[in-house]
């Protein structure tokens, strides 16, 4: 069947078997691959997207679910120039990033994180991306990239916790 | 040491841009004209003969273009190193769930699948073994009746020769033994004024690398084949193929530009998998492409062994260690894979870094039915680190000391000997990292005021603190070496050919730091290539956290060899000698004010026909460890280091939660900051899951749970605040002094959480994980409650017949 989207603001039509889910529209049909895939079903955060603008495991919502609707993929996520935005940029510099299987999904959740709260809390961080797995980082860092963006868009820093 | 100027600053990773931009390519993402979808049948039984097995079927279902079994490979496919007892798909027997037995490559996954309905398989079942002491019973059932009675005739027919790892050899089921071996620890213990003895068992992990396995075949022109992989030696690959498909000269292995994890877990399982692509594309002539599924990868694929050990330790009541009498079983699984390497590692660091007087280690390695056993992060010291460290914590109490008292006694120091023969040459820096994380972790003024908590408090801190050594690269295994060749490429760029992998561990960043540092270029002007065994030289595996230690060097000196041709390039262009040469950076300068760029040097290098390029090879110091007598020297150096761990624990429902890690690791030398601080945050996360909440739950060979919703790792909200400090002792023959850190980084990260529960419960867990009911009660529902056995779907209509 045809469905009919947008993706990265881009008018999208495709052709697709009903019964597929987003992720293996995004990945198989369009070729897509910055959205992996790391469990399928709905529990890694590899495959997140943000569909009207709320993060989504692409890999538990059906190619159908998406008709009429406004969906961002990873390659949809860039600064003003084309290049990496302030987030990604950050990632870059806190050492997000180590096999970076989880990074697409990791800045799609933060980038709708961020939307959300404006200047989220570390709580708020962590809570924000606890849905999206890493084996690599230990997330700490990960963590400490968008406490980095949130203090270039403005943010106050937060008072160091002592347990 | 002169003044560093690139090594030990921040920098980026190179690699890092087209992984946050998502358009860096993985194996998954690889795709080409007219691939073909495999899939392959896998066994949905724990041990069982295979009486009948017909793929023709298959090859009628329309969209099916070729289907394979073990006859297609040359000698059945027969491979494994140090055992060759696996096969790339099934011959004659299946020995564990999950076991490939056919494959097939269509046109579409549909028909893939309906291929795998199609193929006649009979199966006659045999009785299985899932226990280790069970698995050495005389009347157990036999996993490798041919290896087992080859063994046989061999033990009794003459002496056990020392000099190779194989020829070591147990009976029946047990593959391995393997021994360290000083004094009487029997006759010591009982002159001890204090003894222990425990048991402790740590239990199956699986890697979890969020990227699954996978393979991209590609026939080429020749009636050979490229096969694109991420593993963690492509090398291996090659070899294993050329060996089954049996096309020498024909075969290329190249790394795909991303891998999404390893850990130790991209070997075996990768090869079998690049395998049966391989064969599948020379059967139909077309690209065949062979990904798992999260499910398939997490039954088939191998594991951390899960190991039972016995500890018993003697010490004076003053608290000097004396005497250690160790015995392990490590559950092999169904193949050797890499466990009688892990359990050869295992044994020598058995005892921790400490002194005795007497030590004994047995290492048995037992084939069962429970999946199969291979390489994981720590490779065999993660696993008996977190008993000895747990039974070194009881044993400074029942010395009335505290443990980081008990510790800082026993350490072993620079000239100090290991209770194996081998005398600490250089950079011993655990007494350092002790004091250290005692102070950063404010440990004296914690302990004592935990200790201090009232009996009725249900919520309770405590804190808890594990050392460890671990031996660099691959020791006395074999020959350890990297060859890395440095040439200029496009926009005069710097190309450093390696064959390590970097499958996000930070290798690329390390090797482009240290030829800037030598070449005095910004880290800019290098470029990374994935590895490609057409182009790149033979380094040995990926594994053993040698990358920095190996690949480092022989980058090192491949950048030296370079930079010698460009002083002599800067000679002749500037008419001058070479010993008059400056260089600031990327300029050259001449005696008569003569100045040329890096730019201007290499266009003048081109029009000359300087070839800019250079090749080095570094070599491991060799070393020798007697297999037969248990002593010698393991390995040349060690890494040291140790964890405090924080935890708060919540008595009514058994919730640990972590507040505080602080890791202090001598790591010789920090070369890439920002990579080290992730390899030992990452690896703390990993020894967290392994101290908590990780276990495979194998029921009679059955994984029950193949997905991340039951087989939970941890998430952001599970993870501590981790602080982490250096020591550097540097290593003479290190690159710039630096050691290893990858594996290292969680090993005493488990004992460390268990030791902080203990203080805080009084509960002391000597079953990993201490799960919620472990916390709570003091026992494992898995051991009390039978749950009726799941056949997880490995292939449906496999099991509806049985
Ligand atoms: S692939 Fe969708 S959540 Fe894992
Ligand atoms: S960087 Fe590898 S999974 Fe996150």
């Amino acid at each position: 069947m045809e469905i009919r989207f947008t993706l990265n603001g881009k008018p999208t039509a495709v052709d697709v078997p009903p019964d597929i889910t987003l992720l293996r529209l995004l990945r198989d049909y369009l070729d897509m691959t910055g959205t992996k895939c790391g469990c399928e079903i709905g529990e890694c955060g590899a495959c997140s997207v943000i569909l009207d603008g709320e993060v989504v495991n692409s890999c538990l919502v059906l190619a159908p679910q998406v008709e009429g609707r406004r969906v961002v993929t990873i390659e949809g996520i860039r600064g003003p120039d084309g290049g990496p935005n302030d987030l990604q940029e950050a990632f870059i510099e806190a050492g997000a990033i180590q096999c970076g299987f989880c990074t697409p999904g990791m800045v799609v959740a933060a980038t709708v994180l961020l939307r959300k709260h404006g200047y989220p809390t570390r709580e708020q961080i962590i809570e924000g991306i606890s849905g999206n797995l890493c084996r690599c980082t230990g997330y700490q860092q990960i963590v400490e990239a968008i406490q980095m963006t949130v203090l270039r868009r403005g943010g106050l820093p937060e008072k160091e916790e002592h347990a | 040491m002169s003044e560093l100027k690139s090594l030990g600053k921040p920098t980026r990773r190179v690699d890092a841009l087209e992984k946050v931009l998502g358009t860096g390519r993985y194996t998954h993402d690889l795709k080409i004209p007219g691939m073909l979808v495999a899939k392959v049948l896998r066994s949905p039984v724990p041990h069982a003969e295979i009486v009948k097995l017909d793929v023709t079927p298959a090859l009628k279902v329309p969209g099916v273009v070729a289907a394979i079994t073990s006859e297609d490979f040359v000698d059945h496919g027969n491979w494994g190193f140090p055992v060759k007892d696996d096969y790339m798909l099934a011959y004659k027997k299946v020995r564990y769930v999950g076991d490939p037995i056919a494959a097939v490559a269509a046109e579409t996954e549909e028909a893939a699948e309906a291929g795998l309905q199609a193929i006649v398989l009979e199966l006659k079942e045999l009785p299985a073994v899932f226990d280790v002491h069970e698995a050495l019973k005389p009347d157990a059932p036999i996993l490798h009746e041919e290896l087992a009675k080859a063994q046989a005739e061999e033990t009794t027919s003459g002496e056990l020769e020392d000099a190779e790892f194989i020829e070591v050899h147990g009976k029946g089921n047990l593959s391995e033994t393997l021994i360290v071996r000083q004094g009487d620890p029997l006759s010591k213990l009982s002159e001890c004024d204090v003894v222990l003895d425990a048991a402790y068992s740590v239990a199956h992990q699986e890697h979890a690398y969020l990227e699954t396995e996978a393979a991209l075949a590609v026939p080429t022109a020749d009636g050979g084949v490229t096969v694109f992989v991420g593993d963690q030696n492509p090398f291996i690959t090659l070899s294993n193929l050329v060996m089954t498909l049996g096309m020498p000269g024909k075969v290329r292995v190249v790394q795909s530009p991303h891998t999404g994890g390893a850990f130790g877990g991209k070997s075996d399982m990768v090869y079998e998998t690049a395998a049966q692509a391989a064969m599948l594309a020379i059967k139909s002539g077309r690209p065949v492409k062979l990904v798992t599924s999260r499910e398939e990868s997490m039954i088939a694929s191998y594991k951390r062994d899960a190991m039972e050990m016995r500890y018993r330790l003697g010490a004076t009541k003053d608290g000097r260690l004396r005497a250690a009498k160790i015995e392990c079983w490590a559950d092999s699984g169904a193949y050797a894979s890499m466990t009688p390497f892990t359990s050869w590692r295992a044994t020598i660091h058995a005892m921790g870094p400490y002194h005795y007087e007497d030590c004994h280690v047995d290492m048995m390695c037992v084939y069962t039915n429970n999946g199969y056993s291979g390489a994981f992060r720590g490779f065999g010291n993660t696993e008996v680190t977190a008993a000895s460290e747990q039974a070194i914590d009881e044993l400074a109490e029942m010395c009335g000391m505290d443990p980081m008292d008990f510790r800082l006694k026993n350490c072993v120091e620079l000239g100090d000997t290991l209770p194996f023969g081998q005398k600490l040459e250089y950079s011993v820096g655990l007494k350092q990292c002790l004091e250290r994380v005692r102070k950063i972790s404010d440990w004296d003024r914690k302990r004592a005021e935990y200790s201090r908590q009232p009996a009725h408090q249900e919520i309770r801190r405590g804190i808890g603190v594990a050392s460890f050594f671990h031996g660099l690269s691959l020791g006395a295994e074999g020959l350890d070496f990297a060859e890395h060749t440095i040439r200029l490429g496009e926009g005069n760029k710097f190309e450093i050919l390696t064959g390590l992998s970097d499958f996000g561990q930070g290798s690329r960043t390390v090797f482009s730091l240290i030829a800037s540092e030598v070449l005095g270029f910004p880290v800019e002007r290098f470029q990374w290539l994935p590895c490609d065994t057409d182009v790149v030289q033979e380094c040995g595996p990926t594994v053993a956290s040698r990358s920095t230690i190996l690949g480092g060097n022989a980058t090192r000196l491949a950048a030296m060899r370079l930079l010698t041709q460009l002083y002599d390039a800067a000679a002749m262009m500037m008419g001058c000698m070479v010993p008059e040469v400056r260089q600031e950076g990327e300029v050259f300068y001449g005696p008569a004010g003569q100045r040329v760029t890096l730019d201007e040097l290499i266009a003048y290098a081109r029009a000359n026909h300087i070839p800019l390029s250079a090749k080095a090879r570094w070599e491991m110091p060799r070393i020798h460890w007697s297999f037969a007598k248990g002593r010698g020297v393991p390995y040349v150096a060690y890494h040291f280091g140790a964890q405090v761990a924080e935890v708060e624990v919540d008595r009514r429902t058994g919730v640990t939660k972590v507040l505080n890690i602080y890791a202090v690791h001598d790591v010789g030398k920090v070369v890439f900051p920002q990579g080290i601080r992730g390899q030992i945050i990452g690896g703390i996360s990993q020894g967290l899951g392994y101290a908590l909440m990780e276990r495979v739950e194998f029921e009679k060979g059955y994984i029950q749970n193949p997905n991340f919703d039951t087989y939970l790792i941890p998430t952001a909200a599970d993870m501590p605040v981790v602080t982490v400090e250096f020591v550097e002792s540097e290593l003479p023959f290190g690159p710039f002094g630096a050691k290893n850190v990858a594996e290292p980084s969680m090993v005493p990260t488990a004992p460390a959480i268990l030791n902080a529960i203990y203080h805080a419960t009084g509960r002391r867990i000597r079953h990993l994980p201490a799960n919620l009911e472990r916390v709570l009660l003091g026992y494992d529902l898995k051991d009390t409650v039978t749950t009726t056995v799941c056949q997880v779907g490995v292939c449906e209509r496999a099991k509806c017949e049985l």
